[in-house]
């Protein structure tokens, strides 16, 4: 087993183990981290899973995992990794089993005194419009074939049905549609989770918050991407629900017996994978690509659920109650990506396991209104701490495909968070620092404590020393709505 | 044959290690342990009796495909399984009873059965294995 001394430090924050360290590695490990964030990575088995990573065909140059890495199940959390498209494959275990969750971030005109008087009544009316839940019910139910043009189609579904703006396509990764969808390689079980859930949060560290721009670190971006000191914004974190699972599920089951045909082996079952130019390596892509698309369409229904909760508590009482789309970005993907190789450029699958794209600035995937900037990226932090705008970087793409942390990223299980910390004290805690709370169960909020994860400012630190994305705002919450 | 499980850390998502004299047992037990980890068994009156029967590529894929049924039917109609009858199990084919009712609390949302290192291993009291579930 692989230790501290094996790694080799490269850079102020990037920490490599040479390839000779396991003999099943294909390329070196990287990780993102400071002195304190690397010793986190020996406590659980992150390192291992990163170095099982590194064993995958096709992979090129390293495996690497950002700074709120922790173990996971396959991919390390955090996990990024790009595979040659001709020898390479394309792994379930790799983007994990809620397909294409991520954040999206709506800005607001107003400013936090303007709606302190009325937080209550917008979380409570929140909290009745946005559903959680493990099973819980969406804000829309659809048909099969509805189902299947959804899935097809993205954002641009919820624009026709009237549950989007143009502007908010042109503000989601992907414009809110991922090509290549085949509803045709995705189960009947999988569509059947999913026709009830489309605008549902979920449950685990599913949530929407309604937060304030408390600190501008560079005016310049901020102003591109509509922020300023003082304003109300609001996140939302959630993704493809039943329909997600059960892609995943169905395909990390299904590609058990393609390992073996195609005679790869691999030292954990849970990283199963097919070749990218195979029958089995294009149904996953055809079906991951759906569930990619649910996730944006299940954001985009929420993001319009918040309007239309907006309107109803604000309506005559303030000046301007609309909210416009910041980003939505995605953090469990894989997605084919043209990158520079060795003074080459090369279409890779790029995996990111609990990981965002950080595209820099010229970019023809980055909006056209942010081009000039680069593409915004959200980090959420720890339930009731702060959260970071961030913006992509050059540097990022030679660094690390593009890519960046997407949260904080824990460090203790749920299980210990349950035993230690009481949900009814987090609570109050919460509400004494003027935090807004409606939670399902107390329970659930004990699990996403603050002391159960990193501190995310350390993280975006490490992400900012390292160039892997910028900073431009600090977000502290007003109103936390968990599943 | 006493509890058969119990719960190990993992650090975002949680995890069972399961044992069983044989396959039958382990099986069992498994399903035992995710109606545990998801609610308190003893509150569920079992009032629905489901007959399920499965095949699978190995033992691992079927022992994932009998947990990932289990959540699927828990979620589509609220019933928590708590007894289990096998009638018949090899290590590809599973046909059984499963038992259960509405639980009175989710205490943790299961979203899936994962593959992570999962093997069944042959021990001193018979078959064990850890599964980690998503959550």
């Amino acid at each position: 087993m692989a230790e501290k001394k094996d790694f080799r430090r490269v850079d102020r924050f990037i920490w490599e183990l040479p390839k000779e360290a396991r003999e099943d590695m294909r390329v070196p490990a990287r990780l993102f981290a400071d002195a304190e964030l690397l010793d986190a990575a020996f406590r659980d088995r992150t390192v291992d899973q990163l170095i099982n990573t590194t064993t995958l065909p096709g992979i090129v140059r390293y495996a690497m995992a950002m700074p709120d890495f922790h173990q996971g199940y396959g991919f390390p959390i955090g996990g990024v990794a790009a595979m040659r498209t001709d020898t390479g494959v394309i792994s379930p275990g790799g983007v994990g089993y809620d397909i294409n969750c991520g954040i999206r971030l709506l800005g607001t005109y107003l400013e936090q005194e303007e709606i302190a008087p009325y937080l209550q009544d917008l979380t409570t009316v929140l909290y009745r419009a946005c559903p959680s839940g493990v099973g819980g019910k969406g804000r829309v139910r659809v048909s099969g074939r509805e189902l299947d043009e959804l899935v097809t189609q993205g954002a641009r579904w919820a624009l026709k049905r009237g549950l989007a703006r143009p502007e908010d396509l042109a503000h989601t990764e992907e414009e809110g549609c991922m090509p290549g969808a085949d509803p045709s390689q995705v189960s009947p079980r999988a569509k059947e989770r999913g026709r009830p859930q489309v605008g549902s949060l979920g449950a685990g560290n599913h949530f929407l918050e309604i937060d304030v721009v408390e600190e501008i670190y560079d005016p310049e971006v901020a102003d591109a991407f509509g922020l300023r000191e003082n304003q109300v914004v609001v996140q939302i974190h959630c993704g493809s629900r039943g329909f997600g699972h059960q892609v995943c599920d169905d395909y990390v089951k299904g590609l058990q017996e393609t390992v073996r045909k195609y005679g790869i082996q691999l030292p954990d079952r849970e990283l199963v994978c097919a070749p990218i130019d195979s029958p089995e390596g294009r149904a996953y892509y055809g079906a991951m690509a759906c569930a990619v698309n649910y996730a944006f369409v299940n954001r985009q229904v929420l993001a319009m659920g918040v309007r239309e909760a907006f309107e109803q508590v604000l309506a005559g009482k303030v000046h301007n109650f609309d909210l416009f789309q910041i980003y939505d970005v995605a953090h469990n993907i894989a997605k084919f990506e043209e990158h520079e190789v060795d003074g080459r450029r090369m279409r890779l699958c790029v995996h990111r396991k609990g990981a965002t794209r950080a595209f820099g600035p010229g970019l023809p995937q980055v909006p056209e209104d942010y081009r000039e900037v680069g593409q915004p990226v959200l980090v959420p932090g720890s339930m009731g701490t702060a959260s970071y705008v961030l913006v992509g970087t050059r540097r990022a793409m030679d660094l690390s495909w593009g890519s960046t942390c997407h949260g904080a990223g824990r460090v203790m299980s749920r299980h210990k968070a349950r035993k230690k910390i009481w949900g009814a004290d987090l609570r109050r805690e919460m509400e004494e620092q003027g935090i807004v709370v409606r939670a399902g169960s107390n329970k659930g909020l004990a699990e996403e404590a603050p002391a159960a994860y990193k501190d995310v400012s350390r993280v975006v630190e490490v992400v900012h020393g390292a160039g892997l994305a910028c900073k431009v705002a600090r977000l502290r919450p007003l109103a936390v709505i968990k599943g | 044959m006493g509890r058969g499980f119990e719960e190990v850390s993992h650090t975002a998502d949680v995890a069972l290690r399961i044992w069983g004299r044989d396959l039958a047992e382990l099986f069992i037990n498994a399903a035992r342990g995710l109606a545990w980890l998801m609610a308190d068994p003893d509150t569920v009156q079992p009032t629905v009796a489901v007959p399920l029967e499965l095949t699978a590529y190995d033992a691992e894929t079927l022992l994932v495909s009998w947990l990932g049924e289990l959540l699927y039917r828990n979620e589509r109609d609220g019933t928590l399984f708590t007894t289990f009858e096998i009638e018949e199990i090899t290590p590809t084919h599973l046909r059984g009873v499963a038992k259960g009712g509405p639980a009175q609390e989710i205490r943790q949302p299961i979203k899936a059965v994962t593959f992570s290192d999962l093997a069944i291993r042959r021990a001193e009291r018979g078959l064990e294995v850890t599964v980690v579930f998503d959550v």
